[in-house]
């Protein structure tokens, strides 16, 4: 690892964050082993074809922008009573087992540089249970980032034929001069019978970069469905993954990106199923305007256990502006033939004669094109089962497309 | 003459787990040159029987046995069936010999079958029955002999010359008979398999087969469903034709009276529950029309 | 497509590829790679001092470079010791750089492509043929009314000699250098035969010519190198078949592929791939299209351990087009990594792609496959279709396409689906009287008949056939 790092980012830093979330040892320890693993760890992995990469995360520049120890938001973590939705400081004083079994056991701190400096430096965090059969609707973590920097984690955990929506949302507040970085890590560990849903919203400044990693295990007849919005930062490297872990679970990821400016998103999409029954459903759209750029990379990986799955990949990319570049690799990977699978992309722009049409019935161009976005996010917005989600996408889209 | 012979048959779903008793004992016998009619409510094991006759993997016989009976003679003059092999345990046998032994079975839903011509796939299946009948009826010792003799004398650019017993210019002109015979029109020769048909173009296809493969008893599985008038009648005449100029022995399973009208059946059976519950004559069919299968019913558990 | 089909039924057997000859060369190299090989072949051929230097700088390149190892569930290469492998093996043949008498060939070789059909093709339905044996072409010969029009059909010894200005600007310059990757290194150190096909203006060949390269020896490397030259307005076909007999030892091709289409030229590439089952096949093919011209390949992967083969096309001039057919057969044993790549680096070029893949026990295949678009390439078009079929849970088949996409005014799609043969189908025509291995057979050649039916007849029943050996299991 070339990337020379902010010189705070030492073991008494990791200590000091730490003790003032009241840690247990063992806890401090898998921090302290994650930050000594940073030299001999990759950044996460990025498509590279012969002479491109198609994201450059080996410039960020830590030394510019880490800042542990200022670490400064505003946050709402609230939800219903019937669940336990608990700042990361309370949860570890409240819920010291549950953490020590959940903690890291869907993510690996060590899975790649980014996730290991996440799981050093974190300093505010999420804890979302939900007990057996209890029906959480409504649970809400917003999290504005004041600061430089800001490392988050969340946990949601739902026991048998529990059912919870999430909706998160991560903006910047206050100006903060250079670049900043934003991190977080989601863990999701859905129960037998359980059902999670979980909204992400990211707006953050054009000064961020953004990185995160979403991952959950399903269990037997569980079901995760993913939505991952992204508008803001200068440059998002996301990724949102699901592992189908037991028979008949279910996941959906649906994704919807909008880049302006020098934007740059690299969203990725992965499922794995490894039991029987599995059933998966990628839908990602996303536009691009100015000289934003975006990759995306779906990965449908059926194991050989995985007895009668079914995976579906659908990904498609509108190009507003001539400057503006869209690289995409749906991939399958299947080890058991007793599979439906299929995926397919689509880059393009705005029909020229589907312009032509509404302007021949009076629309002016500028409104047409506007109509014509927006009806193109419209099969992906469908999708969206969280109204609120839905509605604030739609909204971001149209004020997007009339900045 | 050919007799086709259901005794006490069991049969339940394959699939591991699931534990499901459809036939419950069923007793049927259909020869040469008959025609029966095998109806009874929905789920009662109908088209359970006939794919089961003819070999359906989803299927697991539990007891009771099918048996084709065959004398010398069935498959023409030329063709000899010894004594010890004139009857079959059809139980025994793979889906394409139990083909090939001369049962045929219609679906209900055709398989559609991308990318594979009609007139390929049926000169095909023609060669495949008589190269399989050989084998069958074929003395154990002599097989040994004959298989390694291909060579590779040819040329990889050019196909070897043999095309198997019916020739491509001989087929078509079987092919082309059969269809006017049926009021077929000529370009689904060159179509796939099924691929794109209609309905009612599947149901004709499948009966075309029949008459082209000239099977000893055919099974038909709704082969009426969801046919227009016309089309109906030209089914019902490829059916007769197949009894009238083949002798084939015909077991029709339908929901309705009235292909029957067109089809005239000898006998006809009643399914209820996994059994044959009532047989009787061609006027069995008009009393179910008429007042269900309720009373069968009735009648069936008071003598039972 | 039923006429062909009809082939199915009867089969050669895999002695059709399954024999061996004594192995009696003129010269042969021995194992291994470093410089007095390469001066020592360069010398037995001959060659003018700028093909030595030429090659001397490939192997200079091919040390330097490493191999590829971090590609995305990449063939594992690591049982492929190329110091094993010996480079060049000329055969004892009378007549240098090919007879055009198969009677004047020495008996076991004459007999070898006997056996292959080459000559009875010939006669039949092509204009002409090419058939090299371990390191040399060994025939070659041509329809004297193409010799008239000014066609050139060679080998690529004799183009060295006969043709210097035409190879020493077009040979690995700038389609194929050595620096493209280490395979291509390799090649322009040790590269010995292939062919040289040179179509002036306006001329077009009607009947195929046909290059045949079969390897006989153990543990033998094959580098035949071909090169096509395409004058604007031209147009001609150009057929490869290889095939070679199964050793426990590993053996070698790394060929070298390289077609330069002219301003509204034609040219197609159609390969049967047949390698026994211990060939690594690492090949570099690529085609430069100029203007209004149209590219295509032709790819059926049938043979071979492991093939990493991603013909690629750069669509260069305004309006040019490519098309790519790609069939894979992956049994037990092999990994067929394949795939195509295309770049649209003028404005309306289009591409398309179709792919289908058929994996069996345990076999692999992988469609890699990069569509790039170039900012200013507008009004292009892309469309890629890959379909995979699997037989067994011992298989995988994976699907791993690259899009990138500078230009906004651009129209691409892409679509994948993966399946099993379905009990149900399998079942019907069975019912019909085709017994399972036949039903199945019919079914994978129904799946592959899209592409088939686009196919020149010889070819497909060609490759028909092939299939129809790996279903059977039998072949090498």
């Amino acid at each position: 690892m070339s990337t020379q790092v902010h010189a705070a980012l030492d073991e008494g830093t990791v200590r000091e964050i730490s003790e003032s979330l009241g840690e247990p040892e063992w806890l401090l320890e898998t921090r302290l082993e994650a930050l000594d693993a940073l030299d001999d760890l990759a950044m996460p992995s990025v498509i590279r074809t012969p002479g491109r990469e198609w994201t450059n995360l080996h410039d960020l520049d830590f030394e510019g922008f880490v800042d542990p120890l200022n670490a400064a938001e505003n946050k709402d973590q609230v939800g219903p009573d019937e669940a336990e939705v608990l700042p990361f400081a309370e949860a570890v004083d409240e819920h010291e087992e549950l953490l020590k079994e959940h903690f890291g056991s869907v993510v690996d701190p060590q899975d790649n540089y980014l996730t290991a400096l996440s799981t050093a430096l974190f300093s505010t965090g999420t804890v979302v249970y939900v007990p057996e059969g209890v029906d959480a609707e409504d649970v809400k973590i917003r999290t504005e980032m004041n600061s430089q920097s800001l490392f988050n984690y969340t946990l949601v955990v739902t026991e048998k034929s529990a059912s919870v929506t999430i909706l998160e949302r991560q903006s910047t507040g206050e100006d903060v001069d250079g670049e900043r970085y934003y991190s977080g890590i989601v863990e999701v560990a859905a129960g037998e019978n359980s059902n999670v849903q979980y909204g992400s919203l990211q707006n953050v400044d054009e000064e961020t970069y953004n990185y995160t990693l979403k991952r959950g295990h399903a269990d037997t007849y569980a079901t995760i469905d993913w939505i991952e919005g992204n508008i803001g930062s200068r440059l998002t490297k996301s990724s949102v993954e699901t592992y189908l872990k037991g028979d008949s679970s279910e996941s959906q990821i649906v994704g919807a990106f909008f880049g302006h400016g020098d934007q740059h998103f690299d969203v990725n999409a992965r499922v794995w199923h490894e039991a029987e029954h599995t059933t998966a459903d990628l839908v990602t759209r996303g536009a691009l305007d100015d000289e934003a750029r975006s990759v995306y990379e779906g990965v449908q990986d059926v194991g050989s256990d995985a007895w009668d799955t079914n995976s579906y990949q659908r990904e498609n990319t509108l190009m507003l502006s001539d400057e503006s570049e869209a690289d995409a690799s749906p991939k399958l990977i299947i080890n058991n033939h007793d599979t439906e699978a299929s995926h397919s992309a689509t880059v393009g722009q705005v029909s020229d004669e589907d312009l032509f049409y509404m302007e021949t019935r009076g629309t002016d161009p500028e409104s047409a094109e506007n109509m014509l976005v927006e009806g193109f996010f419209v099969p992906v917005l469908e999708e969206v089962a969280v109204d609120e989600l839905r509605d604030d996408l739609t909204d971001l889209v149209a004020a997007r497309l009339r900045e | 003459m050919a007799t086709l012979e259901l005794n006490n048959l069991h049969a339940e779903v394959a699939e591991e787990g699931v534990d499901e008793q459809i036939l419950d004992g069923v007793d049927l016998e259909v020869k040469s040159g008959e025609i029966h009619a095998l109806m009874g409510p929905n789920g009662s094991g109908k088209s359970t029987t006939a794919k089961v006759i003819a070999g359906h993997p989803a299927y697991e016989v539990t007891e009771g046995e099918v048996l084709l009976h065959l004398e010398d003679g069935d498959f023409g003059g030329a063709f000899e069936i010894p004594e010890d092999k004139r009857t079959w345990d059809l139980l025994d046998l793979e889906p394409n010999e139990r083909a090939a032994l001369g049962v045929f079975l219609g679906f209900q839903y055709p398989a559609e079958i991308e990318g594979v011509t009609m007139t390929n796939f049926l000169r095909t299946a023609l060669n495949a029955k008589l190269e399989e009948r050989e084998e069958l009826f074929e003395d154990e010792d002599e097989h040994e002999e004959e298989e390694e003799e291909a060579g590779y004398d040819t040329s990889p650019m050019e196909g070897p010359a043999d095309e198997g017993e019916v020739g491509v210019a001989e087929f078509q002109q079987i092919l082309s008979e059969k269809m006017e015979q049926l009021d077929m029109d000529e370009k689904f020769a060159q179509r796939y398999l099924n691929a794109g048909f209609s309905g009612g173009e599947k149901k004709q296809n499948e009966v075309l087969q029949a008459a082209i493969l000239e099977p000893e008893v055919a099974v038909l599985d709704e082969i009426d469903s969801g046919l227009d008038i016309d089309r109906l009648q030209d089914v019902s005449k490829g059916i007769n034709a197949l009894r009238d100029e083949q002798g084939t022995g015909i077991l029709q399973i339908t929901h309705y009276q009235r292909i029957l009208d067109y089809v005239e059946p000898d006998h006809v059976h009643v399914m209820l529950d996994g059994k044959v519950a009532k047989s009787g004559g061609a006027e069995l069919a008009e009393k179910l029309e008429d007042n269900g299968y309720d009373w069968v019913r009735e009648e069936f558990y008071e003598t039972a | 497509m039923s006429s062909e089909q009809d082939h199915l039924k009867e089969t050669d057997t895999e002695k059709r590829f399954e024999f061996k000859k004594e192995e009696s060369a003129a010269v042969t190299s021995g194992k291994g790679l470093t410089e007095e090989v390469v001066r020592m072949i360069s010398d037995d051929k001959d060659e003018p001092e700028w093909m030595l230097e030429r090659r001397l700088r490939s192997l200079k390149q091919y040390h330097e470079m490493p191999l590829p190892t971090d590609w995305p569930g990449q063939p594992d290469l690591t049982e492929l010791d190329i110091e094993e492998i010996v480079p060049y093996i000329r055969p004892d043949v009378d007549k240098r750089s090919g007879a055009d008498d198969w009677d004047d060939l020495p008996e076991d070789i004459q007999d070898t492509f006997e056996q292959l059909g080459i000559p009875e093709a010939e006669r039949k339905a092509l204009s002409g043929v090419g058939a090299q044996y371990e390191s040399e072409v060994v025939y070659q010969n041509m329809q004297e009314q193409w010799e008239e029009k000014g066609v050139v059909f060679c080998n690529m010894d004799e183009a060295v000699r006969e043709h210097p200005e035409l190879v020493k600007e077009y040979f690995m310059t700038k389609c194929v250098p050595p620096s493209d990757n280490k395979f291509a290194a390799l090649h322009g150190a040790v590269w010995s035969g292939g062919s040289f096909v040179y179509v002036p203006e306006d001329v077009t060949v009607e009947m195929p010519v046909q290059a045949y390269f079969r390897m006989n020896s153990e543990g033998m490397g094959q580098f035949e190198h071909t090169l096509i030259i395409a004058e604007e307005g031209s147009e001609v076909h150009y057929i490869e078949g290889c095939s070679a007999p199964k050793y426990g030892s590993h053996n070698l091709h790394s060929g070298g592929v390289e077609v330069f289409v002219g301003e509204d030229a034609h040219v197609q590439y159609s390969t049967v791939q047949n390698w026994s089952k211990n060939t690594y096949n690492l090949n570099t093919k690529r085609a430069i299209c100029e203007k209004g011209g149209t590219m295509e390949w032709v790819s059926g992967s049938m043979g071979s351990k492991a093939t990493m083969l991603y013909p690629s096309t750069i669509l260069k001039g305004r309006g040019a087009t490519d098309n790519h057919i790609t069939i894979a057969f992956a049994g037990e044993g092999q990994d067929i990594d394949t795939g195509a790549k295309v770049y649209h680096n003028a404005p309306n070029t289009k591409s398309t792609i179709e792919s289908k893949s058929i994996a069996k026990d345990g076999g692999r295949t992988n469609y890699r496959g990069l569509v790039h678009i170039a900012d200013g390439a507008e009004g292009s078009s892309t469309s890629v279709e890959c379909d995979a079929l699997m037989f067994d849970n011992e298989s995988t088949s994976d699907t791993m396409p690259y899009m990138e996409i500078q230009e906004s005014k651009v129209d691409v799609a892409h679509e994948a689906t993966v399946g099993k043969i379905g009990d149900e189908d399998v079942f019907y025509l069975q019912s019909r009287g085709l017994d399972d291995d036949d039903a199945k057979q019919m079914i994978v050649a129904g799946f592959i008949e899209p592409i088939t039916e686009e196919l020149p007849i010889e070819y497909a029943v060609e490759l028909n056939r092939l299939i129809e050996l790996e279903m059977e299991g039998s072949l090498g």
